[in-house]
């Protein structure tokens, strides 16, 4: 290097733009929403749902290793004397490893003793979108190395 | 636009009067966003750059997608997958004869005009939807205009810069003049099935039950609005006095590029000796 380092206070360091997004055609935006009720993780949950949430918190997207749970993706669980019926989502209408997943949530669910079926109910609404990730999630897809908004 | 109408409710509940509506609205969404899609195909090798084969892909997708959507409500009303696509007749379909028409190598203004005019109906049409007394129609619409949503943006940045080049431009107009008549099946009636050639009363009910909440005329009418505003700026010149050609799709009745694209998108299923669609984790 033939000039000196500037000094900490002198290096202009680049800033990224306040509002600048990694995709001009991807919304990053919060969404107002009229229900709070979506999605649905399982917190509080105990006995046999506990045990059922825990199931699907391992059934992780084909494509990132993140949890459908912590996706968003999951808007409800009822479980019925042995059979549970999950509402869920997809993160796009178009998604070619749809009956991949929802394979796997049902194969999930019926591996928890207690549950005899399950079957997963396809919802369209609310719509999804990234602010439905949970905390552990968008830490989980920032180390897969997908940018998402702190 | 808020309606008072009540909800219809769940797909069992129908009467048959509301299920004849539902079901006549539902198969022209279907249909025309999966014919659109099986055409959009033949650009995804032969767009003129790498980024509009992606984005030609990525349209044909999306259009796959949401026709997977209104055809799950579809089967909601008793259909199956084999019967509304792979043991189909050419006959079944009610898409508009728009969306059927094949391409010819190096016409890329026919790819882009087309996906322009065909857009802009569609997002005329789920804006008309948003408020469906149908909850399976309602909900599904809000998710695909998320999705919708660069579509014409994608089209109407290509006419832009075409009209700009003069060879580029005239191949345009030349689309243009020849696509009009056809884009305007997109509003014309469904046949209601009854094959008594009266089809005003499924159109009437579709609105009156507050499955759409406007009518084919009133889409048209904004359709041609929007369009001639963009497309006369650019200097285009669109046909006046144009009228639907027939046959219009929406009555059942196709041109024959329809019937060989129909024998294609079946072919593998029927060699194959094929009695159900399969998935990938079928267990059996």
């Amino acid at each position: 290097m033939s000039s000196e380092p500037n000094g900490p206070d002198e290096f202009d360091r680049p800033r990224a733009d306040a509002d600048a997004t990694p995709c001009g055609y991807t919304e990053y935006d919060t969404k107002e929403r009229t229900t709070e009720e979506v999605p649905a993780t399982g917190e509080g949950a105990d006995g046999l749902e506990r045990e059922v949430w825990a199931a699907l918190y391992e059934v992780e997207d084909p494509e990132m290793p993140v949890s459908v749970v912590d996706l968003g993706l999951i808007y409800g669980l009822e479980l019925d004397d042995g059979a549970a019926t999950i509402d869920m989502t997809l993160t796009y209408s178009g998604c070619p490893a749809r009956e991949i997943i929802l394979e796997d949530v049902e194969q999930a669910a019926e591996s928890v003793d207690g549950v005899d079926e399950a079957e997963v109910r396809l919802v369209w609404a609310p719509d999804w979108s990234l602010d439905l990730v949970t905390e552990q999630g968008k830490e989980a897809l920032r180390e897969f190395g997908i940018s998402v908004e702190r | 636009m808020a309606t008072s109408r009540s909800d219809l409710g769940a797909p069992d509940e129908l009467s048959d009067r509301e299920r004849r509506a539902v079901e006549a609205q539902l198969f022209r969404l279907a249909d025309d966003e999966y014919v659109q899609a099986e055409r959009y195909t033949f650009w995804q090798v032969r767009a003129p750059t790498l980024e509009s084969d992606l984005a030609v892909a990525n349209n044909a997708q999306d259009e796959l997608g949401h026709a997977r959507l209104w055809y799950d409500a579809i089967q909601q009303l008793g259909y199956s997958e084999e019967s509304l696509l792979w043991e189909s007749e050419p006959d079944d379909f009610q898409h508009s004869t728009l969306v059927e028409l094949p391409f010819s190598e190096g016409e890329w203004g026919d790819a882009v005009l087309r996906g322009y005019l065909y857009d802009v109906a569609e997002e005329i049409r789920l804006a008309a939807l948003e408020e469906s007394t149908y909850r399976e129609i309602r909900e599904r619409t809000s998710r695909i205009q998320g999705e919708e949503d660069y579509h014409v943006e994608h089209a109407e940045n290509w006419l832009r810069r075409m009209a700009d080049d003069e060879e580029a431009s005239r191949r345009v107009q030349a689309a243009l003049d020849r696509l009009y008549p056809y884009a305007l099946t997109l509003f014309e009636p469904v046949s209601d099935g009854q094959g008594d050639g009266d089809n005003g009363d499924v159109e009437q009910d579709i609105v009156d039950l507050g499955i759409r909440d406007a009518t084919l005329a009133e889409m048209r009418e904004e359709w041609e609005t929007r369009t001639t505003a963009f497309l006369t700026d650019l200097g285009f010149e669109v046909p006046a006095d144009a009228e639907p050609v027939t046959p219009t799709g929406r009555d059942n009745e196709h041109t024959q590029h329809w019937h060989d694209l129909h024998a294609e998108m079946v072919s593998s299923y029927r060699n194959l000796g094929r009695h159900e669609a399969t998935t990938l984790m079928d267990d059996e």
